[in-house]
């Protein structure tokens, strides 16, 4: 449903010294210096499929997103959305997708939503029953009632999300951009803003692509993630996988008795795996994933346990590390 | 554009207008107010001073007519001041849901343009009923049912017209951030030169033969005389045409620039 190749995009970005004599200075002549925002990406989407995008700020994740849905050309390289170009904006690809972006309003403030909604119909000339069929199944989905009569600014940030994803679902589209969904948004709001992509993944199938900064919106979202440095992708795979390579070892947790004969002792561990935390009743040790049932027997059998827990890293820690370049540092 | 949606969009884009009560009654009463006042003072004073009855072809009602007429016809031309607004969508990236909808921004603009102009006709019929019968009888204006007829699609042409001349510049916003400075520089020229400020036969007659062959006249002046009465019915017609002709020509010209514009969007950030 996406195809990417090579992809780039290169601003033009004025820069200004500090101070006065340099804005006097930039009246006349102006730096302009090329910033690389994404380069030379490829990647595919299909149907069905929620794929995250994770990266820092300014890492051209929203960059590649307004690419492919056609708000911004490209400086080189390829895309195809649903067999359109997206930057040729043919009205066939446009009836197709939707972008909701979590940090831009993109409704009428003064509206109510029934009004907004109603001219969304005739922009994308919904046919009237399966306008109000949609428009009932989303209402219904994410619980919005009488606020659908309220004007949008003077909604909860929460209620306005609702409306915006109503909003970009209406014309049942068949590829969704969705850019940090569920920024500023309470706990509870995002757990239904979550269960409700779920739900509508589940029945209308559409190709996602989602930028976040909450993990936990990947974890419950995404099957495979893209990460991407200063532009570039450096991981495209699944979210399974970014553990087994990126982080290759899991994390014993011990509690022994302390008046054991046999107290815990740092420097014996080492040869097990990685001591994170060593005091005579307590250990976090790091050991490799393969290496994991054998060194749980040996604790078990060399102490006296009173509790064993083997944890996954976190996740957030691990894609933190990639993104800084660091994955392949010592642990 | 389907006709439904141009109207759906005229619609809301008037309900939004007039759900801010106090700005709509506001902005009425004291434009009125404060026009009057200066038109009637303004003229009143020239006429006393040069001891004159007629200056450039008008007596006193005559030209205080055209002034509140210009006045109630150029509220509606300009559609409600928002000229800026092409401009604001580029500088803030608000273009970008525009880009996404399965319609030209253009006409999206322009249908909006025309809900802009609903509140003022509705406020410029109020006050038209409270301003006309204050002035006096005038030997160079007749207002009549006809006139009045006849600069209906008069005002709607030239709205067009200058929807379109605003437009162009406005894409410059993708070029400079801030264009703010031109649309005032060009509201400025085309008040004064439209007629907005006064009647064309005021200037000097050189000015008057090289403002013929520009379109700024029809903005304001032209449908301005055609509900003062005079213009003759040819002469009417000559000018809806050469009024869509320049907005055929301005609208052409919006293409390219509009094309090498969004080459250069940059939907705000990165």
């Amino acid at each position: 449903m996406i195809k990417v190749q090579d992809l780039r995009k290169i601003f033009k970005v004025h820069r200004k010294k500090p101070g006065f004599a340099a804005s006097v200075k930039s009246l006349i002549r102006r730096d302009w210096i090329d910033k690389v925002a994404v380069t030379g990406s490829t990647f595919e989407v299909n149907e069905g499929e929620i794929v995250g995008l994770i990266g820092a700020n300014g890492a051209g994740k929203t960059t590649l997103v307004k690419m492919l849905s056609g708000i911004i050309h490209p400086t080189s390289g390829k895309a195809e959305v649903l067999g359109h170009v997206p930057w040729k904006r043919e009205d066939a690809f446009r009836r197709q997708i939707a972008l909701i972006m979590g940090q831009k309003a993109q409704l009428w403030w003064d509206l109510p939503g029934a009004d907004c909604f109603e001219l969304l119909r005739e922009i994308y000339q919904i046919p009237p029953e399966q306008y109000r069929k949609t428009l009932d199944k989303l209402t219904e989905m994410l619980q919005i009632g009488e606020e659908m009569n309220i004007q949008l600014r003077r909604l909860s940030l929460g209620e306005r999300m609702k409306m915006e994803l109503i909003a970009a679902l209406l014309h049942s589209p068949r590829v969704v951009y969705l850019d940090e969904p569920t920024i500023g948004l309470d706990i509870t709001t995002q757990r239904a803003v979550r269960d409700f992509l779920l739900d509508y993944r589940q029945k209308n199938a559409p190709a996602m692509i989602l930028t976040s900064h909450y993990m936990e919106d990947i974890e419950r979202l995404c099957e495979r993630i893209i990460i991407i440095r200063e532009g570039e992708i450096v991981y495209d795979g699944s979210l399974d996988r970014v553990m087994r390579e990126y982080a290759p070892y899991k994390q014993l947790r011990l509690n022994v008795h302390r008046d054991s004969a046999n107290p815990l002792d740092a420097a014996s561990l080492e040869m097990m795996g990685k001591v994170v935390e060593c005091d005579p009743g307590s250990l976090c040790l790091r050991v490799d994933r393969d290496k994991v049932p054998e060194v749980a027997a040996e604790l078990l059998r060399k102490y006296s346990v009173i509790d064993l827990s083997i944890e996954d890293p976190e996740i957030g820690d691990t894609i933190e590390r990639i993104m800084a370049g660091k994955a392949n540092e010592a642990l | 554009m389907s006709p439904s949606l141009f109207f759906h969009l005229v619609l809301v884009e008037a309900k939004k207008l007039m759900s801010y009560r106090v700005d709509f009654w506001i902005t009425m009463v004291v434009a009125l107010v404060v026009n009057l006042v200066i038109l009637w003072a303004l003229w009143e004073a020239i006429f006393a001073e040069s001891g004159k009855e007629l200056i450039g072809g008008w007596d006193l009602n005559g030209i205080l007519a055209y002034g509140v007429m210009v006045f109630l016809t150029g509220r509606i031309v300009r559609g409600g001041d928002l000229q800026m607004t092409v401009a604001t969508d580029i500088y803030d990236g608000a273009l970008s849901r525009y880009l996404l909808y399965p319609r030209h921004y253009p006409f999206i603009k322009y249908a909006q343009q025309v809900g802009n102009i609903l509140p003022d006709l509705f406020q410029s019929l109020m006050m038209g009923l409270v301003a006309i019968p204050l002035l006096g009888i005038s030997t160079t204006a007749d207002v009549t049912p006809m006139s009045l007829l006849m600069a209906i699609p008069s005002i709607l042409v030239a709205h067009l017209l200058f929807f379109l001349m605003s437009l162009t510049p406005q894409y410059i916003a993708f070029w400079a951030d801030n264009v703010w400075s031109l649309s005032v520089m060009l509201r400025f020229v085309t008040m004064l030169l439209g007629g907005a400020m006064l009647p064309l036969t005021l200037f000097p007659e050189s000015i008057q033969v090289g403002l013929h062959w520009l379109p700024f006249s029809y903005l304001f002046e032209f449908p301005t005389l055609v509900a003062l009465g005079k213009i003759d019915l040819i002469t009417w017609f000559e000018g809806i045409c050469y009024c869509l002709l320049w907005s055929l020509l301005i609208g052409l010209l919006s293409i390219p620039v509009w094309r090498r514009g969004d080459l250069r969007y940059t939907g705000v950030g990165i």
